[in-house]
Protein backbone atom coordinates (compact mmCIF):
# COMPACT_ATOMS: atom_id res chain seq x y z
CA UNK A 1 0.00 0.00 0.00
CA UNK A 2 1.04 3.58 -0.56
CA UNK A 3 1.09 4.33 3.15
CA UNK A 4 2.97 1.14 3.89
CA UNK A 5 5.87 2.69 2.02
CA UNK A 6 5.58 5.89 4.03
CA UNK A 7 7.77 6.34 7.03
CA UNK A 8 6.68 8.54 9.89
CA UNK A 9 8.66 11.54 8.65
CA UNK A 10 6.73 11.95 5.38
CA UNK A 11 3.36 10.85 6.72
CA UNK A 12 2.21 14.46 7.02
CA UNK A 13 3.58 15.78 3.70
CA UNK A 14 0.96 17.48 1.53
CA UNK A 15 2.10 16.71 -2.00
CA UNK A 16 0.13 17.01 -5.25
CA UNK A 17 -0.65 13.29 -4.91
CA UNK A 18 -2.12 13.78 -1.43
CA UNK A 19 -4.19 16.75 -2.61
CA UNK A 20 -5.66 14.89 -5.58
CA UNK A 21 -6.41 11.68 -3.68
CA UNK A 22 -7.98 13.73 -0.88
CA UNK A 23 -10.19 15.58 -3.36
CA UNK A 24 -11.18 12.31 -5.07
CA UNK A 25 -11.99 10.72 -1.72
CA UNK A 26 -14.11 13.65 -0.55
CA UNK A 27 -15.95 13.84 -3.89
CA UNK A 28 -16.60 10.07 -3.88
CA UNK A 29 -17.91 10.24 -0.31
CA UNK A 30 -20.24 13.12 -1.22
CA UNK A 31 -21.61 11.64 -4.47
CA UNK A 32 -22.21 8.15 -3.08
CA UNK A 33 -23.83 9.40 0.15
CA UNK A 34 -27.35 8.93 -1.33
CA UNK A 35 -26.71 5.16 -1.53
CA UNK A 36 -27.52 4.98 2.21
CA UNK A 37 -30.39 2.82 3.43
CA UNK A 38 -32.21 2.21 6.71
CA UNK A 39 -31.69 -1.05 8.56
CA UNK A 40 -35.04 -2.86 8.31
CA UNK A 41 -37.00 -2.68 11.55
CA UNK A 42 -35.31 0.49 12.78
CA UNK A 43 -36.24 4.11 12.27
CA UNK A 44 -32.92 5.74 12.87
CA UNK A 45 -30.04 3.46 11.99
CA UNK A 46 -29.03 3.98 8.40
CA UNK A 47 -26.11 2.21 6.77
CA UNK A 48 -23.87 4.46 4.71
CA UNK A 49 -21.73 2.44 2.28
CA UNK A 50 -19.96 5.66 1.30
CA UNK A 51 -18.45 5.78 4.80
CA UNK A 52 -16.02 3.05 3.71
CA UNK A 53 -14.30 5.58 1.46
CA UNK A 54 -13.16 7.50 4.52
CA UNK A 55 -11.34 4.53 6.03
CA UNK A 56 -10.17 3.20 2.68
CA UNK A 57 -8.64 6.49 1.53
CA UNK A 58 -7.05 6.93 4.95
CA UNK A 59 -5.66 3.39 4.97
CA UNK A 60 -4.47 3.49 1.36
CA UNK A 61 -3.17 7.05 1.06
CA UNK A 62 -2.40 8.28 4.57
CA UNK A 63 -3.88 10.26 7.44
CA UNK A 64 -4.10 13.63 5.65
CA UNK A 65 -6.12 12.09 2.82
CA UNK A 66 -8.34 10.26 5.34
CA UNK A 67 -8.91 13.41 7.37
CA UNK A 68 -9.82 15.45 4.31
CA UNK A 69 -12.05 12.73 2.85
CA UNK A 70 -14.09 12.51 6.04
CA UNK A 71 -14.13 16.18 7.00
CA UNK A 72 -14.72 17.82 3.63
CA UNK A 73 -16.64 14.90 2.10
CA UNK A 74 -19.18 14.96 4.91
CA UNK A 75 -19.46 18.76 4.82
CA UNK A 76 -20.05 18.76 1.07
CA UNK A 77 -22.48 15.83 1.32
CA UNK A 78 -24.44 17.73 3.97
CA UNK A 79 -24.30 20.85 1.85
CA UNK A 80 -25.58 19.13 -1.28
CA UNK A 81 -28.42 17.51 0.66
CA UNK A 82 -29.45 20.91 2.02
CA UNK A 83 -28.54 20.18 5.63
CA UNK A 84 -25.82 22.83 5.53
CA UNK A 85 -22.05 22.95 5.43
CA UNK A 86 -21.59 23.59 9.15
CA UNK A 87 -24.93 22.63 10.75
CA UNK A 88 -23.35 19.38 12.00
CA UNK A 89 -19.73 20.50 11.80
CA UNK A 90 -18.75 18.38 14.79
CA UNK A 91 -19.94 15.23 12.95
CA UNK A 92 -17.75 16.20 10.00
CA UNK A 93 -14.80 16.58 12.36
CA UNK A 94 -15.60 13.17 13.89
CA UNK A 95 -15.67 11.51 10.47
CA UNK A 96 -12.44 13.31 9.56
CA UNK A 97 -10.87 11.87 12.72
CA UNK A 98 -11.97 8.40 11.64
CA UNK A 99 -10.10 8.87 8.34
CA UNK A 100 -7.05 10.26 10.11
CA UNK A 101 -6.89 7.33 12.54
CA UNK A 102 -7.43 4.81 9.74
CA UNK A 103 -4.53 6.48 7.95
CA UNK A 104 -2.23 5.87 10.89
CA UNK A 105 -3.00 2.14 10.99
CA UNK A 106 -0.63 0.94 8.20
CA UNK A 107 2.27 2.94 9.62
CA UNK A 108 1.97 1.46 13.08
CA UNK A 109 1.14 -2.07 11.87
CA UNK A 110 3.69 -2.14 9.03
CA UNK A 111 5.83 -4.88 10.54
CA UNK A 112 2.77 -7.02 11.24
CA UNK A 113 1.22 -6.69 7.74
CA UNK A 114 3.67 -8.99 5.99
CA UNK A 115 1.16 -10.89 3.84
CA UNK A 116 -2.04 -10.15 1.96
CA UNK A 117 -4.36 -11.78 4.50
CA UNK A 118 -2.91 -9.82 7.38
CA UNK A 119 -3.06 -6.59 5.40
CA UNK A 120 -6.77 -7.08 4.74
CA UNK A 121 -7.31 -7.98 8.40
CA UNK A 122 -5.45 -4.82 9.40
CA UNK A 123 -7.67 -2.82 7.03
CA UNK A 124 -10.79 -4.19 8.72
CA UNK A 125 -9.55 -3.99 12.32
CA UNK A 126 -7.83 -0.62 11.89
CA UNK A 127 -10.94 0.83 10.27
CA UNK A 128 -13.15 -0.55 13.03
CA UNK A 129 -10.98 0.91 15.79
CA UNK A 130 -10.74 4.23 13.94
CA UNK A 131 -14.54 4.33 13.67
CA UNK A 132 -15.10 3.54 17.35
CA UNK A 133 -12.52 6.10 18.52
CA UNK A 134 -13.07 8.84 15.94
CA UNK A 135 -16.82 8.98 16.38
CA UNK A 136 -16.36 9.68 20.10
CA UNK A 137 -16.11 13.30 18.97
CA UNK A 138 -19.89 13.32 18.37
CA UNK A 139 -20.33 13.59 22.14
CA UNK A 140 -19.60 17.27 21.58
CA UNK A 141 -23.30 17.38 20.66
CA UNK A 142 -23.87 17.67 24.42
CA UNK A 143 -21.76 20.84 24.63
CA UNK A 144 -23.38 22.27 21.49
CA UNK A 145 -26.86 21.55 22.83
CA UNK A 146 -27.84 19.40 19.85
CA UNK A 147 -28.31 16.52 22.27
CA UNK A 148 -29.55 17.03 25.76
CA UNK A 149 -27.44 14.67 27.84
CA UNK A 150 -24.93 11.81 27.77
CA UNK A 151 -27.69 9.19 27.66
CA UNK A 152 -29.25 10.63 24.50
CA UNK A 153 -25.86 11.24 22.89
CA UNK A 154 -24.97 7.61 23.51
CA UNK A 155 -28.24 5.94 22.52
CA UNK A 156 -29.42 8.27 19.74
CA UNK A 157 -26.13 9.31 18.17
CA UNK A 158 -23.02 7.36 19.04
CA UNK A 159 -24.14 3.73 19.28
CA UNK A 160 -26.34 3.68 16.12
CA UNK A 161 -23.65 5.51 14.13
CA UNK A 162 -20.88 3.19 15.31
CA UNK A 163 -22.91 0.02 14.68
CA UNK A 164 -23.96 1.03 11.18
CA UNK A 165 -20.52 2.34 10.23
CA UNK A 166 -18.79 -0.73 11.63
CA UNK A 167 -20.91 -2.96 9.39
CA UNK A 168 -19.82 -0.84 6.45
CA UNK A 169 -16.11 -0.48 7.14
CA UNK A 170 -15.48 -4.06 8.22
CA UNK A 171 -17.00 -5.36 4.98
CA UNK A 172 -16.12 -2.73 2.41
CA UNK A 173 -12.69 -1.42 3.44
CA UNK A 174 -10.85 -4.75 2.94
CA UNK A 175 -12.70 -5.26 -0.36
CA UNK A 176 -11.60 -1.82 -1.59
CA UNK A 177 -8.04 -2.46 -0.37
CA UNK A 178 -7.98 -5.86 -2.11
CA UNK A 179 -9.26 -4.28 -5.34
CA UNK A 180 -6.76 -1.41 -5.20
CA UNK A 181 -3.66 -3.49 -4.43
CA UNK A 182 -3.16 -5.08 -7.90
CA UNK A 183 -4.03 -1.82 -9.65
CA UNK A 184 -1.45 0.00 -7.55
CA UNK A 185 1.21 -2.52 -8.49
CA UNK A 186 0.20 -2.26 -12.15
CA UNK A 187 0.57 1.52 -11.97
CA UNK A 188 3.96 1.12 -10.31
CA UNK A 189 2.97 3.14 -7.23
CA UNK B 1 -29.72 10.90 -8.10
CA UNK B 2 -28.64 14.49 -8.68
CA UNK B 3 -25.80 15.34 -6.36
CA UNK B 4 -23.95 17.84 -8.50
CA UNK B 5 -23.74 21.43 -7.25
CA UNK B 6 -26.57 23.54 -8.68
CA UNK B 7 -26.23 27.30 -9.01
CA UNK B 8 -29.93 27.97 -8.45
CA UNK B 9 -29.60 31.41 -6.90
CA UNK B 10 -27.72 32.85 -9.86
CA UNK B 11 -28.39 36.57 -10.25
CA UNK B 12 -29.96 37.00 -6.79
CA UNK B 13 -28.90 39.68 -4.33
CA UNK B 14 -27.10 37.10 -2.21
CA UNK B 15 -25.30 35.50 -5.16
CA UNK B 16 -23.80 38.90 -5.94
CA UNK B 17 -22.16 38.99 -2.52
CA UNK B 18 -18.55 37.97 -2.06
CA UNK B 19 -18.69 34.18 -1.40
CA UNK B 20 -16.59 34.70 1.73
CA UNK B 21 -19.53 36.59 3.22
CA UNK B 22 -21.80 33.55 2.83
CA UNK B 23 -19.25 31.23 4.42
CA UNK B 24 -18.51 33.57 7.33
CA UNK B 25 -22.24 34.21 7.79
CA UNK B 26 -22.81 30.50 8.38
CA UNK B 27 -19.97 30.26 10.89
CA UNK B 28 -21.14 33.31 12.86
CA UNK B 29 -24.81 32.33 12.72
CA UNK B 30 -24.28 28.69 13.71
CA UNK B 31 -22.10 29.64 16.68
CA UNK B 32 -24.65 32.26 17.71
CA UNK B 33 -27.62 29.90 17.38
CA UNK B 34 -26.16 26.99 19.36
CA UNK B 35 -26.03 29.25 22.42
CA UNK B 36 -29.75 30.00 22.36
CA UNK B 37 -32.45 28.09 24.25
CA UNK B 38 -34.84 31.00 24.71
CA UNK B 39 -37.66 30.43 22.20
CA UNK B 40 -38.28 34.18 21.86
CA UNK B 41 -34.73 34.77 20.66
CA UNK B 42 -34.86 31.59 18.55
CA UNK B 43 -37.88 33.04 16.72
CA UNK B 44 -35.92 36.23 15.99
CA UNK B 45 -32.98 34.19 14.66
CA UNK B 46 -35.37 32.10 12.57
CA UNK B 47 -36.86 35.27 11.05
CA UNK B 48 -33.37 36.57 10.21
CA UNK B 49 -32.47 33.20 8.64
CA UNK B 50 -35.64 33.20 6.52
CA UNK B 51 -34.99 36.75 5.33
CA UNK B 52 -31.44 35.80 4.42
CA UNK B 53 -32.66 32.64 2.65
CA UNK B 54 -35.26 34.61 0.67
CA UNK B 55 -32.57 36.97 -0.59
CA UNK B 56 -30.94 34.00 -2.38
CA UNK B 57 -34.11 33.52 -4.48
CA UNK B 58 -33.69 29.76 -4.66
CA UNK B 59 -36.65 28.27 -6.58
CA UNK B 60 -38.81 26.20 -4.22
CA UNK B 61 -39.50 23.47 -6.78
CA UNK B 62 -35.79 22.81 -7.21
CA UNK B 63 -35.08 22.33 -3.50
CA UNK B 64 -38.33 20.95 -2.09
CA UNK B 65 -36.84 17.46 -1.68
CA UNK B 66 -33.82 18.95 0.08
CA UNK B 67 -36.18 20.70 2.49
CA UNK B 68 -38.17 17.50 2.94
CA UNK B 69 -34.95 15.69 3.87
CA UNK B 70 -34.06 18.47 6.30
CA UNK B 71 -37.53 18.44 7.89
CA UNK B 72 -37.56 14.66 8.30
CA UNK B 73 -34.07 14.69 9.80
CA UNK B 74 -34.86 17.56 12.16
CA UNK B 75 -38.16 15.94 13.12
CA UNK B 76 -36.32 12.74 13.99
CA UNK B 77 -33.68 14.53 16.08
CA UNK B 78 -36.23 16.63 17.94
CA UNK B 79 -38.55 13.69 18.63
CA UNK B 80 -35.85 11.28 19.79
CA UNK B 81 -34.14 13.89 21.92
CA UNK B 82 -37.41 14.79 23.60
CA UNK B 83 -38.29 11.14 24.23
CA UNK B 84 -34.85 9.89 25.26
CA UNK B 85 -34.14 12.76 27.66
CA UNK B 86 -37.06 11.54 29.75
CA UNK B 87 -38.06 15.02 30.81
CA UNK B 88 -34.59 15.98 32.10
CA UNK B 89 -34.51 19.17 30.05
CA UNK B 90 -32.00 22.02 30.27
CA UNK B 91 -31.60 21.92 34.04
CA UNK B 92 -35.37 21.56 34.49
CA UNK B 93 -36.09 18.38 36.38
CA UNK B 94 -38.65 16.39 38.26
CA UNK B 95 -41.18 18.43 40.20
CA UNK B 96 -40.59 21.63 38.21
CA UNK B 97 -42.20 20.06 35.11
CA UNK B 98 -45.77 20.91 34.07
CA UNK B 99 -46.70 17.42 32.90
CA UNK B 100 -49.59 16.82 30.45
CA UNK B 101 -49.26 13.04 30.27
CA UNK B 102 -46.66 10.25 30.14
CA UNK B 103 -45.80 8.57 26.85
CA UNK B 104 -46.85 4.94 26.73
CA UNK B 105 -43.95 2.42 26.65
CA UNK B 106 -41.26 5.06 27.28
CA UNK B 107 -42.88 6.62 30.34
CA UNK B 108 -41.40 9.97 29.33
CA UNK B 109 -43.39 12.91 30.64
CA UNK B 110 -44.72 15.24 27.93
CA UNK B 111 -44.74 18.64 29.57
CA UNK B 112 -44.84 22.35 28.85
CA UNK B 113 -41.06 22.24 29.23
CA UNK B 114 -40.52 19.38 26.79
CA UNK B 115 -42.80 20.99 24.17
CA UNK B 116 -40.94 24.31 24.58
CA UNK B 117 -37.66 22.42 24.25
CA UNK B 118 -38.85 20.69 21.07
CA UNK B 119 -40.11 23.95 19.55
CA UNK B 120 -36.86 25.76 20.35
CA UNK B 121 -34.74 22.95 18.96
CA UNK B 122 -36.87 22.86 15.80
CA UNK B 123 -36.38 26.61 15.34
CA UNK B 124 -32.64 26.34 15.93
CA UNK B 125 -32.17 23.62 13.32
CA UNK B 126 -34.46 25.25 10.75
CA UNK B 127 -32.57 28.52 11.17
CA UNK B 128 -29.19 26.85 10.65
CA UNK B 129 -30.46 24.93 7.61
CA UNK B 130 -31.93 28.10 6.07
CA UNK B 131 -28.63 29.93 6.50
CA UNK B 132 -26.76 26.95 5.02
CA UNK B 133 -28.79 26.56 1.81
CA UNK B 134 -27.39 29.65 0.03
CA UNK B 135 -23.81 28.35 0.16
CA UNK B 136 -24.97 25.27 -1.71
CA UNK B 137 -27.16 27.04 -4.23
CA UNK B 138 -26.15 30.71 -4.43
CA UNK B 139 -22.37 30.48 -4.74
CA UNK B 140 -20.83 29.74 -8.13
CA UNK B 141 -19.14 26.31 -7.73
CA UNK B 142 -15.93 27.72 -9.19
CA UNK B 143 -15.73 30.34 -6.44
CA UNK B 144 -15.66 27.93 -3.51
CA UNK B 145 -11.93 27.16 -3.62
CA UNK B 146 -10.83 30.74 -4.08
CA UNK B 147 -13.18 31.85 -1.29
CA UNK B 148 -11.56 29.44 1.17
CA UNK B 149 -8.09 30.45 -0.04
CA UNK B 150 -8.93 34.12 0.56
CA UNK B 151 -10.14 33.22 4.03
CA UNK B 152 -6.50 32.35 4.83
CA UNK B 153 -7.11 28.62 4.85
CA UNK B 154 -3.83 26.92 3.79
CA UNK B 155 -3.67 27.19 0.02
CA UNK B 156 -3.20 23.47 -0.58
CA UNK B 157 -6.27 22.72 1.51
CA UNK B 158 -8.22 25.38 -0.40
CA UNK B 159 -7.03 23.94 -3.69
CA UNK B 160 -8.14 20.46 -2.58
CA UNK B 161 -11.62 21.86 -1.82
CA UNK B 162 -11.68 23.47 -5.26
CA UNK B 163 -10.65 20.16 -6.86
CA UNK B 164 -13.33 18.30 -4.89
CA UNK B 165 -16.05 20.50 -6.38
CA UNK B 166 -14.55 20.01 -9.84
CA UNK B 167 -14.52 16.21 -9.45
CA UNK B 168 -18.12 15.94 -8.19
CA UNK B 169 -19.96 16.29 -11.54
CA UNK B 170 -17.77 13.75 -13.35
CA UNK B 171 -17.80 11.27 -10.46
CA UNK B 172 -21.57 11.61 -10.11
CA UNK B 173 -21.84 10.79 -13.82
CA UNK B 174 -19.52 7.80 -13.29
CA UNK B 175 -21.75 6.52 -10.47
CA UNK B 176 -24.87 6.82 -12.65
CA UNK B 177 -23.11 5.10 -15.58
CA UNK B 178 -21.89 2.27 -13.35
CA UNK B 179 -25.35 1.75 -11.83
CA UNK B 180 -26.88 1.65 -15.32
CA UNK B 181 -24.18 -0.70 -16.61
CA UNK B 182 -24.74 -3.11 -13.71
CA UNK B 183 -28.51 -2.98 -14.23
CA UNK B 184 -28.06 -3.92 -17.87
CA UNK B 185 -26.21 -7.00 -16.57
CA UNK B 186 -29.24 -7.81 -14.42
CA UNK B 187 -27.78 -6.51 -11.19
CA UNK B 188 -29.83 -4.19 -8.98
CA UNK B 189 -28.13 -2.83 -5.87
CA UNK B 190 -31.47 -1.58 -4.53
CA UNK B 191 -32.96 -5.04 -4.41
CA UNK B 192 -34.12 -5.70 -0.88
CA UNK B 193 -33.48 -8.79 1.24
CA UNK B 194 -30.47 -10.65 2.66
CA UNK B 195 -30.27 -8.24 5.61
CA UNK B 196 -28.06 -5.19 6.14
CA UNK B 197 -24.81 -7.08 5.49
CA UNK B 198 -26.20 -8.36 2.20
CA UNK B 199 -27.30 -4.85 1.27
CA UNK B 200 -23.82 -3.50 1.99
CA UNK B 201 -22.24 -6.25 -0.10
CA UNK B 202 -24.64 -5.41 -2.93
CA UNK B 203 -23.03 -1.96 -3.22
CA UNK B 204 -19.61 -3.50 -3.97
CA UNK B 205 -20.16 -3.75 -7.77
CA UNK B 206 -20.99 -0.03 -7.74
CA UNK B 207 -18.43 1.36 -5.29
CA UNK B 208 -15.36 -0.63 -6.29
CA UNK B 209 -15.30 0.18 -10.03
CA UNK B 210 -16.19 3.82 -9.39
CA UNK B 211 -13.44 4.19 -6.77
CA UNK B 212 -10.73 2.37 -8.71
CA UNK B 213 -11.54 4.23 -11.95
CA UNK B 214 -11.45 7.54 -10.08
CA UNK B 215 -8.09 6.77 -8.49
CA UNK B 216 -6.56 5.57 -11.76
CA UNK B 217 -7.96 8.64 -13.53
CA UNK B 218 -6.47 10.84 -10.80
CA UNK B 219 -3.00 9.91 -12.00
CA UNK B 220 -3.48 12.21 -15.01
CA UNK B 221 -4.39 15.11 -12.73
CA UNK B 222 -1.37 14.43 -10.51
CA UNK B 223 0.95 14.31 -13.52
CA UNK B 224 -0.52 17.53 -14.91
CA UNK B 225 0.00 19.28 -11.57
CA UNK B 226 3.54 17.99 -11.20
CA UNK B 227 4.43 19.00 -14.77
CA UNK B 228 3.25 22.52 -13.95
CA UNK B 229 5.47 22.53 -10.84
CA UNK B 230 2.54 22.57 -8.42
CA UNK B 231 3.58 23.49 -4.91
CA UNK B 232 7.00 24.91 -5.73
CA UNK B 233 5.77 28.51 -5.39
CA UNK B 234 2.95 30.28 -3.66
CA UNK B 235 -0.24 29.71 -5.64
CA UNK B 236 -2.15 32.63 -7.13
CA UNK B 237 -5.81 32.61 -8.15
CA UNK B 238 -7.19 34.14 -11.32
CA UNK B 239 -10.51 35.06 -9.69
CA UNK B 240 -10.22 38.23 -7.64
CA UNK B 241 -12.53 38.69 -4.66
CA UNK B 242 -13.14 42.13 -3.19
CA UNK B 243 -15.60 43.06 -0.45
CA UNK B 244 -17.88 45.92 -1.48
CA UNK B 245 -19.75 48.16 0.95
CA UNK B 246 -22.81 45.89 1.06
CA UNK B 247 -20.60 42.87 1.79
CA UNK B 248 -19.03 44.71 4.71
CA UNK B 249 -22.46 45.73 6.00
CA UNK B 250 -23.79 42.16 5.82
CA UNK B 251 -20.68 40.79 7.48
CA UNK B 252 -20.80 43.50 10.14
CA UNK B 253 -24.44 42.60 10.75
CA UNK B 254 -23.61 38.94 11.36
CA UNK B 255 -20.67 39.83 13.61
CA UNK B 256 -23.00 42.15 15.55
CA UNK B 257 -25.62 39.41 15.76
CA UNK B 258 -23.06 36.95 17.13
CA UNK B 259 -21.85 39.45 19.76
CA UNK B 260 -25.38 40.40 20.85
CA UNK B 261 -26.54 36.77 21.05
CA UNK B 262 -23.43 35.82 23.05
CA UNK B 263 -24.11 38.64 25.53
CA UNK B 264 -27.78 37.60 25.78
CA UNK B 265 -26.75 33.96 26.25
CA UNK B 266 -24.63 34.97 29.25
CA UNK B 267 -27.67 36.79 30.59
CA UNK B 268 -30.25 34.02 30.39
CA UNK B 269 -30.90 33.25 26.71
CA UNK B 270 -28.97 29.99 27.05
CA UNK B 271 -31.61 28.73 29.52
CA UNK B 272 -34.79 27.05 28.33
CA UNK B 273 -37.71 29.48 28.13
CA UNK B 274 -41.05 27.81 28.74
CA UNK B 275 -43.70 29.35 26.52
CA UNK B 276 -46.31 30.79 28.98
CA UNK B 277 -49.35 29.66 26.97
CA UNK B 278 -48.18 26.04 27.26
CA UNK B 279 -48.30 26.04 31.06
CA UNK B 280 -51.62 24.51 32.15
Amino acid sequence: MATMQMDRSNLWDVSSRVIVYAAIGAALYAVTAPLSFLIPGTESVSIRPSFAFVTFFGFAFGPIVGLFTGLVGNMIGDQLSGWGLLTSWNWSVAIGLVGLLAGLTPTYLRSWMNDRGRMLAAAAIGSAIATIVGLLFVFTDIILGTTEDFNSALTVNYVPAVISDLVTVVILTPILVAAWQPVKEQLGR
Amino acid sequence: MNVTPRYLGRGSWLSRRDPRVLILAIVLFVFATVQVWDARLAIVLFAIALLYYRSARIPWRAVRFNWLYVLVFIGFIVTTNTIITGGQLRETTGDALHVYFNLPLFGTPVSAESVSYAVTQLLRFLSMAAIGFPVAFAVAPGDIGVAFARLRIPERFAYAIDLTFRFIPSLAADVRTTIDAQRIRGYDYEKAGRGPIGRVRRTVPILVPVAINAIVGAEDTIDAMDLRAFGTHRRTWLRALVYDRTDRLVLGGFIGLFVVVTILAFNGASRLYVLPFLIP
